[in-house]
């Protein structure tokens, strides 16, 4: 607004995102997703490459905020910051302290989680449920930030599991509350391709990265992950794949490219039925007329 | 009031001298040493850490991701990795690394030039990210402080330490508390690379002073940290440092000392339009109205005092002071040596959370801004040219020829008719003496 | 105002409430924390309402009736009424469209004694803010009237298939309409299409608004202030239960994905809902949806296919309205005496303000705050 252009004012900068930016890791650690049941190394390689990655986050600008989340079959936890104290840590060598902190206080209680862990496995994980408490935990530091401040916040979430269809509306759910707060969801999948995972990065603009390979994970989350939403723009990034965005039937649960949705509760059906199995809604039948000419369409 | 007004600014020019006046940040500053110097600091994994947070965006992805690149990288690759339409955010920022020996050219087998990251560098970075190597100077084990210091503390320390000093400088009461109080972190960094000027002549050596303060820049606030293994020089400085409120200490021989907020924002003098977001920091406390009316929620006599060297101070409460900013109080303050941008600087960083929630871009009416800055320009009306005089021409004729040719090129200044006198930029004075050389000449 | 839908009794004849008592003052003196515990039980309140509904009117099919006569120059509501509302009405059709992906709106405006439709029904949001920020041109002049709005709109909606849920939502301005001929005739007539009708007031209550709203299942509310305003819109983006009359039927729809050929390039192609547009032409592009029946081109989703009349959409879409229809369960309140330190979802330590936390039914995890 100001129209009076001092001579002292320089040209602004070339680049300056001076914003803060908090980035919560959504670390897949059950022992019973595939991939670790096949091999449970990797999870000590992935969990380093994470806290590497992390630590690279917090090295970009000092006041960069990270926290770290483990998610379970029954439950997901904060393991940086960790409930109670900050741990006291004092140098050992040349790294900088707070990266310390970061790494000790995760394998801690990342450890004390594990061990914890009852034996009986299950190979689904909650991640919609730890994408909701990290969509909380933000939501506080939006609220609790001083008047003016501005934090760009960002959800990764590093996973080796499938995604189920049992928690499809926690998914979409977790997808459109994360929208409206503005809040990018990333996904890194290490073992298997998410597609109900992607559509969520789809619609939050975030990135989907199906990891090639495990030996390289700490140079593919530096390279696509670390940069943060502003900054994509001016790197050239993989390009968005295209999201399948066809519709599951609930009776098959098969893509559909044409079906039949139910007035009432709008649950997707592949044939025509004429009572709805979900809310029970008895239909009225459609002019015999009207249904002919299409259904032949749809065995073309 | 202008004498006193004249001294305080001799007192802005003494302190600053021309030669550091550039130097506003790290990168600046860097840019300035000499190779060895720099190859020097980046043996430490702290400076490297403090180098690579103020290198631009881009910088930063480049570098993370030759981190751990052994060979080179073609040149024509790590073009590749910006987007198009940011090409040139690309070449300033190659320019950059290449300036403060981040990386180096490096010949690929093929004929290709590629980008290679200082060995140095490369190595004390990982160091500072992944551990490995020396443990940091400061770090030695200590026992729990039996008297431990909390944050509030530290704060109110750093704060009294640094009104200390200002007033020190100042040699008078409050007069120059605006331009010091009103940026001082950006302050306390100019004020520190002066002094880092003088480290060396005060037999300190400047690299282990420089890593120091880094170290410090990225200690934890509210944490205490041990003196045990620093050189005696290290000592030294570290009592300077305490003598500004960078650091607390009990007793000099206390064994181990407390950083401030001061010391950790030492470094990021660059983004200073930063805001915490750290629920702790403090809070701005003046508001502005659209009628130049400045409240201002304190009770402390320096910010009372500051706050009256741009307005007229009204009333007085025990927790709010209502001032009106005037003209006449501008100018006085003008006249002090402050500058527009310092009071605007002033009132913006010390905004009422109430005002940042409107727009914390522009937090203040923009009407109350721009007076300000018209009132500055008020004062600086007369604009100086260097020029030469020409005088005494023979005839009027003569006169009119140079007068013509003068003006003919835009280097006339000023002229007068009836004295035959002509002034003419001090660059077109070589030219203009040709032509009239020519032009006796020819006649 | 009119929160209670009957009206036996009047507001003096209620029962003697101390709306006063209600509010108590904190420690220092301040009576916010007890207005935000008030709304923050309102606010569970209509929560915990939710989740008996089941049948929803998921399709809706929303005619907007604007008052554009000369009471909407008035300034009560700043800067005048009519740009307020053309403000309100901007974030109203965003967050509509935001929550009901897969339903239209139409927009209707009375001024002097006649009804003008601005817009046709239809599923895209910014066509409509479009049209709305048009209208702040619209010369205020005369009377509305309110026969001739309805009548439009009951003219477009009766011809939709019977399982589409249909509603009109009245901004009225004006204390008085000017209509042709017997109101209650229309109002008949919106009964019998099970057409609920809606009325916001800016003025006061008036009669037949409260007669209208109450025979086809509307509500009526007049503002307080433009706050109150903006909370009475966004009441009706939730989807309304379903009218009695409504039918329900399999609808048949087309999931379009793009196509793609592994190794060739898309050919470049035009999108039908561009093609016979003069502001914006169509351009070659490549990416789009296709219809999976005629194979037409579209830019953007949902959208009714041109050619053969299929509605096209995408699984988020569908998906978005489920949370209204599958409702995530309610917490369970629990007064706070130092049972865990910290709140499970946040992290963020339970102090001495917090009195009541929520605790999940299921798993029995403490969760702090208002939700």
């Amino acid at each position: 607004m100001n129209n009076i252009v001092m001579p002292s004012d320089k040209p602004p900068e070339i680049t300056s995102t001076d914003e803060t930016s908090l980035l919560v890791i959504v670390l897949d650690s059950n022992p019973g997703q595939k991939m670790l049941k096949d091999n449970p190394h990797i999870l000590t390689h992935c969990v380093d490459s994470v806290i590497a990655f992390a630590n690279c986050h917090l090295m970009q600008k000092s006041q960069n905020k990270l926290a770290i989340m483990a998610c379970h079959s029954k439950a997901s936890y904060f393991i940086y910051p960790g409930p109670g104290k900050p741990l006291d840590v004092r140098q050992v060598d040349g790294q900088y302290e707070v990266f310390t902190a970061v790494e000790k206080t995760t394998k801690q209680n990342l450890s004390k989680l594990l061990s914890s862990e009852n034996s009986t496995v299950v190979t689904e994980s909650l991640l919609a449920g730890a994408m909701a408490m990290a969509l909380c935990y933000i939501a506080r530091m939006q609220r609790t930030k001083p008047l003016g401040a501005k934090l760009n916040c960002r959800i990764l979430v590093v996973t080796g599991s499938g995604c189920s269809a049992s928690q499809y509306m926690n998914y979409m759910n977790v997808f459109f509350t994360a929208q409206k707060q503005c809040v990018v969801i990333d996904v890194c999948a290490l073992d298997q391709h998410l597609s109900l995972l992607q559509q969520g990065c789809d619609i939050t603009n975030g990135l989907y990265l199906k990891v090639p390979q495990l030996q390289g994970l700490l140079q593919y989350l530096l390279w696509v992950f670390l940069p943060e939403p502003p900054v994509r723009e001016k790197l050239v990034l993989p390009p968005p794949v295209k999201v399948d965005y066809r519709a599951a039937c609930f009776c098959h649960r098969e893509l559909i490219d044409i079906g039949y949705v139910c007035s009432v509760c709008l649950s997707i059906f592949c044939k025509f039925s004429p009572i709805c199995t979900t809310c029970h809604t008895v239909f009225k039948m459609p002019a015999p007329l009207a249904v002919k000419p299409k259904k032949k369409k749809i065995k073309l | 009031m202008a004498d006193n007004g004249l001294s305080s600014s001799n007192h802005e020019s003494t302190l600053i001298k021309p030669t550091n006046l550039e130097c506003k940040n790290l990168y600046d500053y860097l840019k300035t040493r000499p190779s060895n110097v720099l190859e020097r600091l980046y043996n430490h994994p702290t400076i490297c850490l403090a180098v690579y947070r103020e290198l631009p965006e881009l910088a930063r992805q480049y570098v993370i991701r030759i981190l751990f690149v052994e060979q080179p990288v073609p040149q024509a690759v790590v073009a590749s990795w910006g987007s198009q339409a940011f090409s040139k955010e690309h070449v300033y920022v190659s320019k950059v690394l290449t300036e403060l020996a981040v990386w180096q050219e490096a010949a690929i087998p093929g004929g290709l030039l590629g980008w290679i990251l200082s060995p140095t560098f490369k190595r004390n970075l990982k160091v500072a990210l992944l551990g490995g190597g020396k443990a940091w100077s400061m770090s030695s084990a200590l026992e729990a402080d039996s008297k431990a210091r909390d944050v509030t503390f530290l704060d109110a320390y750093s704060l009294e330490r640094w009104e200390c000093v200002l007033h020190y400088m100042v040699g008078s009461q409050q007069q120059e508390g605006i331009s010091a109080d009103a940026i001082v972190r950006r302050k306390s960094g100019i004020f520190l690379l002066q002094y880092l000027d003088t480290v060396e002549e005060r037999g300190l050596d400047l690299v282990e002073c420089l890593t120091f303060l880094f170290q410090l820049s990225f200690s934890t606030l509210g944490k205490d940290y041990s003196t045990e293994g620093m050189s005696p020089g290290l000592l030294v400085f570290l009592q300077h440092l305490r003598e500004f409120g960078l650091v607390y200490q009990r007793k000099r021989k206390a064994g181990r000392f407390y950083p401030t907020r001061l010391a950790l924002n030492i470094t990021c003098t660059q983004n200073k339009g930063v805001t915490n977001i750290e629920e702790d920091s403090p809070k701005g406390y003046i508001i502005v109205e659209t009628n130049y009316r400045v409240y201002a929620y304190t009770d402390s006599n320096l910010q009372v005092a500051l706050i009256g060297l741009f307005t007229d101070l009204m009333y007085r409460f025990p927790n709010l002071v209502v001032g009106v900013i005037t003209r006449e109080s501008v100018r006085q303050a003008f006249r002090g040596g402050i500058t527009a941008d310092q009071i605007i600087g002033y009132l913006k960083q010390h905004a009422h959370p109430q005002m940042l929630q409107v727009d914390n871009r522009q937090p203040l009416p923009p009407t109350v801004v721009d007076q300000i800055k018209l009132w500055e320009m008020e004062r600086n009306r007369l604009t100086y040219n260097e020029g030469v005089l020409y005088s005494q021409f023979l005839s009027q004729a003569d006169f009119n020829v140079l007068k013509e040719y003068a003006q003919s090129n835009g280097s006339l200044i000023w002229c007068n008719k009836e004295k035959r006198t002509l002034v003419i930029n001090k660059h077109a004075h070589d030219d203009v003496k040709k032509f009239w050389k020519r032009y006796s000449k020819g006649n | 105002m009119g929160d209670e839908d009957d009206a036996k009794e009047y507001r003096w004849e209620t029962g003697y409430e101390k709306t006063w008592e209600a509010i108590k003052e904190d420690d220092e003196g301040f009576l916010e924390a007890s207005v935000a515990d008030i709304i923050q039980k309102a606010k569970r309140k209509r929560q915990a309402l939710k989740q008996g509904s089941q049948k929803l009117g998921m399709m809706r099919h929303l005619y907007l009736i604007l008052d554009c006569s000369d009471s909407m120059s008035s300034q009560d509501l700043k800067p005048t009424r009519l740009l307020c509302t053309l403000k309100l009405l901007e974030i109203f059709i965003e967050e509509f469209f935001d929550q009901n992906p897969i339903s239209q709106i139409g927009i209707i405006i009375m001024h002097n004694k006649r009804a003008e439709k601005i817009s046709d029904l239809a599923g895209n949001g910014r066509k409509h803010i479009k049209y709305v920020n048009t209208l702040n041109q619209t010369s205020l002049i005369g009377e509305p009237s309110l026969q001739n709005g309805l009548e439009m709109a009951l003219s477009s909606l009766k011809l939709l298939p019977s399982h589409a849920s249909r509603e009109i939502l009245v901004i009225m301005g004006s204390l008085t309409t000017c209509d042709p001929g017997d109101i209650n005739v229309t109002i008949e007539n919106l009964k019998q299409e099970g057409i609920r009708c809606s009325i916001i007031g800016l003025a006061a209550e008036v009669h037949v608004c409260r007669y209208l709203a109450k025979e086809t299942g509307g509500t009526y509310n007049v503002i307080l202030d433009d706050s109150h305003f903006k909370d009475l819109l966004f009441e009706q983006v939730d989807p309304p239960p379903a009218a009695g009359c409504l039918e329900s039927s399999l609808i048949k729809m087309g999931f379009p994905h793009q196509i793609n050929v592994e190794g060739s390039e898309e050919p470049l192609t035009m999108c039908m809902c561009h093609v016979d547009s003069t502001s914006e032409g169509s351009k070659l592009t490549t990416g789009g949806y296709y219809c999976p029946q005629c194979f037409s081109k579209y830019c953007e989703l949902p959208v009714e296919c041109r050619a053969c009349g299929l509605t096209l959409v995408s699984a988020p879409h569908l998906a978005r309205s489920y949370h209204h229809l599958f409702p995530a369960a309610n917490y369970t309140e629990i007064n706070f005496d130092k049972q865990v330190a910290l709140c499970f979802a946040c992290q963020r330590q339970f102090g001495e303000s917090d009195k009541q936390i929520y605790e999940c039914p299921k798993c029995k995890k403490n969760i702090l705050h208002r939700l």
